[in-house]
């Protein structure tokens, strides 16, 4: 007895080793293409990067491109962060809002602003991922996130799409409750898309320096959030949203969304395909949210991570080379058919879903705002902070007033 | 019974002192051959270079603005220390971790242990209840997570809120969107998760009892509960030390189940320390903050599981 | 215990499992809905068992090489750190003087430190030493482990009977005989059972690899689960069909170990 399941052992560890021999070997095998090797951390999937490398390595059989992932957003942050720091950082990665500022002030991305290929790229992108007139990121794409809305649910009482200010669309939705019919869901454990866009309206208002200011003490967050705070939270202090929210993710909002039990939800592009394939009979759109009083409507938004070049490669030539090719008019075709990102590069218009015609011009004219990108210093920590205080606000713990002045002991502190 | 007697009186020698004389006597500091001194020597390496190398490099880290993406580094004293003890949901997640950890301690203990006396006995099934409680501890916590979401899910469409709406007609339960309901769903989560494999690890523990032992001491008349509490508790006690110290190490340190389930929310009702130095680490790039976090922490449940470890082994001396 | 009791306990017993074992239940039924039905219903029956699934994650996903990986990596892994915690425990029973003791309560240190403060240190210690990328790499992080299985099996020889060990001293066995001959066949059902617990973090782990792989053909079978995680949705037919075939070994070792864990070896070797 106790000799046989020893020697099972055995077997089971020869044969561990057998199979991981004969893998790696294949492995050897399969990457022979005879090409210098680059090697890419991928933040998309694989099923929406591999084919866009298979291509670009069709059209250059010089250059063989290794693509490892790490799943979005802190898994990727990790691996990255250890592998920069320990000087085995792949030749090419990229750089997104939660680690741009460390990657550029410890030098460890290559300045593109110079190359030619750059020119395809929005201001705003550029913007993002830059510092004093250096850009570090190819940014090819940008995402915006207004409110979804179920066409049928709304027709109940009469309405054809999200209207233009808040106030009536707090109509809308005592209405539609009213009507028997749940007027809004969110997820809460990120920042409100409804919260980012009134502030962005605000912030656009006041020629984009409402930031600015508040970093450099000459306002405040108490000043400036109190009264977009506010407005959001009409919204639950007449229950016309469900404060249970904070308990909910993402995915729950979604599906509350595709089995028609919510009228609007907020959403982004990333939302249509997959509703598409869960609900196909639904007819919907997403629209930008409505006006806060005094401000436009606006989206929740940022320029989506841009692809960056380790500064201690030694191949940055072809880095260059692939980058080149993917914020190329075909790469960029390639890579928005298979992720369905609203794309912004100058020389491609990307073909999208009818759904998102109201909020396109927008997203890619890069009037859309995320406060987490837009702060200059302490960002997650101000961000974690502002998604706590919001839930309080939400459940009535905290008024809107000491949400925000919450936020500024927290800058002041940090 | 004679059961309670330690080893110092040499009563006759029956099947049953025999076998719960186990201990080697420690006051009398046993030694061994000098060669067994070298089956310490891997395990040293390990913790050398494993946790206590490591674990200086953090202490180093703690005093300066490292930001985890380079190198050099500037010395800044003890501000990262004070950061940290001005933060007000440093305190928050400290008295969850706190929570957590006492709570899912007591409570797998409680049901861990008469399930491994049940698990023990004979009855049809028994291997596939054996797999099925073990269960919890195979797949990852995200998928779990995940999966107690859907069930937990605090609106109407939620699985058990679906369920108590039909049998018992009640209005949605906010399981995850409430403070207090949402830690006890968090504890409860945790309990789940573990009460099943600390059983397996009892199990191993009561297969070492003979099993004449307790025919002995039922033709001895006594009963189930006697048994229980002279036979089965002491032998099981180093167990429970293993096991306590396992489910207080592991609670203090939880990260994965809070984040899954309720991401520290609402507020910051389920944030937990673990939580705060990832992100601060990660996401912020403030590992030095990160590191005095870490070295903070580590003190206080050194000091913590030590002082446990300390005053569970006496409560043992007195049992046995 | 008569007949009565025993169905009683049977059906009290089953019972509990299944209400235990309910997430189960859901990870598996989803895996045979598509996307749609399982927006649909999240905990319901699918309307036809579909294995679409399945077939698109074998098409797309080298699963053959990812679980040679992952095998490769549990085996050894584990068995290198149980073989340590058993030395050290039984070195610890051996000579218990007062700087073992103490050594003791300093390795308790080693559960103390919370894991993701020390991979970058240990990182770069991995970098200094070309095994980063490498599946012994890994092996080495999970030789931490063994701290783990030290405690567990020090904590477990405490049962032991002293005067088997005594016995065979006095016979004139060495101290490798004893560990080999006498010590380890009495631990075994804790060996076992610490074997098991540490094949589940291993084959589990996501960290780690994570963090010290890069390579696509050094991928673990986890590492496949979580290629489906996306930054704003994740493709969940996909990851819990993963899932599920990830973990099937591992209900299928675990089905096959149990009983060992209960083998009452103990209490024979007492009565001899």
């Amino acid at each position: 007895m106790k000799r046989n399941s020893r020697r099972s052992l055995t077997m089971i560890a020869a044969t561990a080793l057998a199979l991981t021999v004969a893998a790696c070997g294949g492995g050897g095998l399969a990457g022979g293409g005879g090409g210098e090797k680059l090697t890419f951390l991928s933040w998309s999937g694989e099923e929406i990067m591999a084919p866009v490398v298979a291509d670009f390595e069709a059209k250059h059989p010089d250059i063989d491109v290794e693509v490892s992932y790490a799943p979005p957003v802190a898994e990727y942050i990790q691996a990255l962060q250890t592998r920069v720091l320990s000087g085995t950082a792949p030749d090419v990665f990229v750089i997104a809002a939660e680690n741009k500022t460390n990657l550029i002030e410890g030098k460890h991305v290559v300045d593109l602003s110079g190359e030619p290929w750059m020119s395809a790229i929005p201001e705003f992108n550029k913007k993002t991922y830059g510092k004093d007139g250096a850009v570090y990121g190819a940014s090819t794409s940008t995402w915006g996130a207004g409110v979804a809305y179920n066409k049928e649910l709304l027709a109940k009482v009469g309405a054809k799409t999200v209207p233009a200010t808040w106030e009536e669309f707090l109509d809308l939705c005592r209405k539609l409750k009213a009507a028997g019919v749940k007027p809004y869901l969110e997820d809460l454990s990120q920042m409100p898309t409804i919260v980012s866009s009134f502030v962005g309206a605000h912030n656009a208002a006041q020629d984009f320096t409402m930031d600015q200011k508040i970093f450099s003490g000459t306002t405040s967050f108490e000043k400036e959030w109190t009264k977009p705070l506010t407005e959001f939270n009409k919204l639950y202090a007449e229950g016309l949203g469900d404060a249970n929210a904070v308990g909910l993710t993402s995915d729950q909002v979604f599906d509350e969304f595709a089995n028609g039990r919510v009228a609007m939800i907020t959403s982004g592009p990333w939302n249509v395909a997959p509703l598409k394939k869960a609900a196909p009979d639904m007819q919907f759109a997403i629209a930008p949210v409505p006006a806060a009083p005094g401000g436009e409507p606006f989206l929740a938004g940022a320029a989506s991570p841009g692809y960056a070049i380790n500064a201690k490669s030694d191949k940055v030539n072809q880095a260059k080379t692939f980058i080149e090719y993917l914020v190329s008019q075909e790469g960029v075709q390639k890579f928005q058919k298979l992720s369905n990102d609203i794309t912004v590069t100058k020389d491609y218009q990307p073909v999208l879903d009818p759904s998102l015609k109201s909020i396109v011009k927008d997203v890619r004219a890069g009037n859309v705002y995320l406060p987490m990108i837009a702060w200059t210093r302490s960002e997650d920590v101000l961000n974690v902070e502002a998604v706590a205080q919001i839930q309080q606000m939400v459940k009535g713990t905290v008024t809107p007033q000491e949400a925000a002045a919450a936020l500024d002991r927290k800058l002041a502190s940090s | 019974m004679a059961l309670t007697a330690t080893g110092t009186t040499p009563p006759a020698e029956t099947s049953t002192t025999r076998a719960v004389r186990t201990r080697p006597p420690r006051s009398s500091g046993w030694r061994g051959p000098s060669a067994s001194q070298l089956f310490l020597v891997p395990i040293v390496a390990v913790f050398v270079v494993l946790f206590l190398i490591p674990l200086a490099q953090s202490v180093y880290w703690s005093f300066t603005d490292f930001t985890g993406y380079s190198a050099d580094v500037n010395f800044v004293g003890l501000a990262n220390y004070g950061t940290i003890l001005r933060d007000p949901s440093m305190l928050a997640g400290l008295a969850f971790t706190l929570l957590f950890a006492v709570g899912t301690t007591l409570l797998v203990t409680v049901i861990a242990i008469p399930l491994a006396v049940l698990l023990n006995k004979h009855f049809a099934g028994r291997n596939f209840v054996r797999s099925a409680l073990f269960f919890p501890a195979i797949p990852s916590m995200a998928v779990l997570g995940l999966v107690w979401s859907y069930i937990l899910s605090p609106i109407a469409s939620g699985a058990l809120n679906t369920m108590l709406e039909n049998l018992l007609g009640l209005g949605p339960v906010p399981w995850l969107s409430e403070d207090s309901l949402a830690r006890m769903s968090v504890i409860l989560v945790g309990v789940w998760g573990a009460a099943g494999w600390h059983a397996v690890l009892y199990l191993a523990y009561l297969q070492s009892i003979p099993a004449d032992l307790h025919e002995v001491a039922t033709i001895d008349g006594a009963s189930a509960l006697q048994q229980f509490r002279h036979i089965t508790l002491p032998m099981l006690t180093p167990g429970i030390i293993v096991s306590q110290f396992l489910l207080m190490t592991g609670g203090l340190k939880v990260f994965d189940l809070p984040y899954t389930l309720t991401k520290g929310g609402p507020g910051f009702a389920t944030y937990t320390i673990t939580q705060s130095i990832i992100t601060s680490g990660v996401g912020q790039g403030r590992y030095g903050l990160a590191s005095a976090l870490a070295v903070l922490f580590t003190l206080a449940v050194a000091v913590l599981s030590i002082g446990q470890l300390i005053i569970s082994r006496r409560v043992e001396r007195n049992i046995l | 215990m008569n007949t009565a009791r025993r169905t009683a306990l049977s059906v009290v017993m089953i019972g509990l499992a299944c209400l235990v074992a309910l997430p189960l239940y859901y990870i598996v039924v989803n895996t045979f809905k598509t996307q749609a039905e399982m927006v649909a219903s999240p905990i319901g029956l699918p309307p036809s068992f579909s294995l679409d699934n399945y077939v698109r994650v074998f098409e797309n996903v080298p699963l053959l090489q990812s679980f040679a990986n992952t095998l490769y990596v549990t085996v050894v892994g584990v068995v290198v750190q149980v073989v340590i915690g058993a030395m050290a425990a039984y070195g610890m029973i051996m000579r218990a003087t007062t700087f073992n003791r103490i050594l003791g309560l300093v390795l308790v240190l080693g559960f103390v430190v919370p894991a993701q403060s020390t991979l970058i240190p240990l990182y770069r210690m991995l970098v200094g030493v070309e095994l980063v990328d490498s599946l012994n790499g890994l092996v080495i992080m999970y030789s931490a482990g063994a701290i783990f299985c030290f405690f567990l099996i020090q904590g477990y020889m405490r049962t032991v009977p002293f005067e088997v060990i005594e016995a065979a001293m006095l016979d004139g066995a060495g101290v490798v005989q004893i560990f080999w001959r006498i010590v380890l066949p009495l631990i075994r059902p804790i060996l076992v059972t610490v074997s098991v617990f540490q094949t589940m973090w291993v084959w589990n782990d996501f960290i780690i690899p994570n963090v010290f792989l890069s390579s696509p053909d050094k991928r673990t079978i986890v590492l496949q689960v979580y290629t489906t995680v996306g930054e704003f949705r994740t493709d969940w037919p996909s990851f819990m069909t993963l899932s599920v075939i990830a973990l099937l070994p591992m209900v299928v070792f675990f089905v096959f170990t149990q009983r060992h864990i209960v083998s009452g070896l103990l209490a024979g070797s007492v009565k001899g």
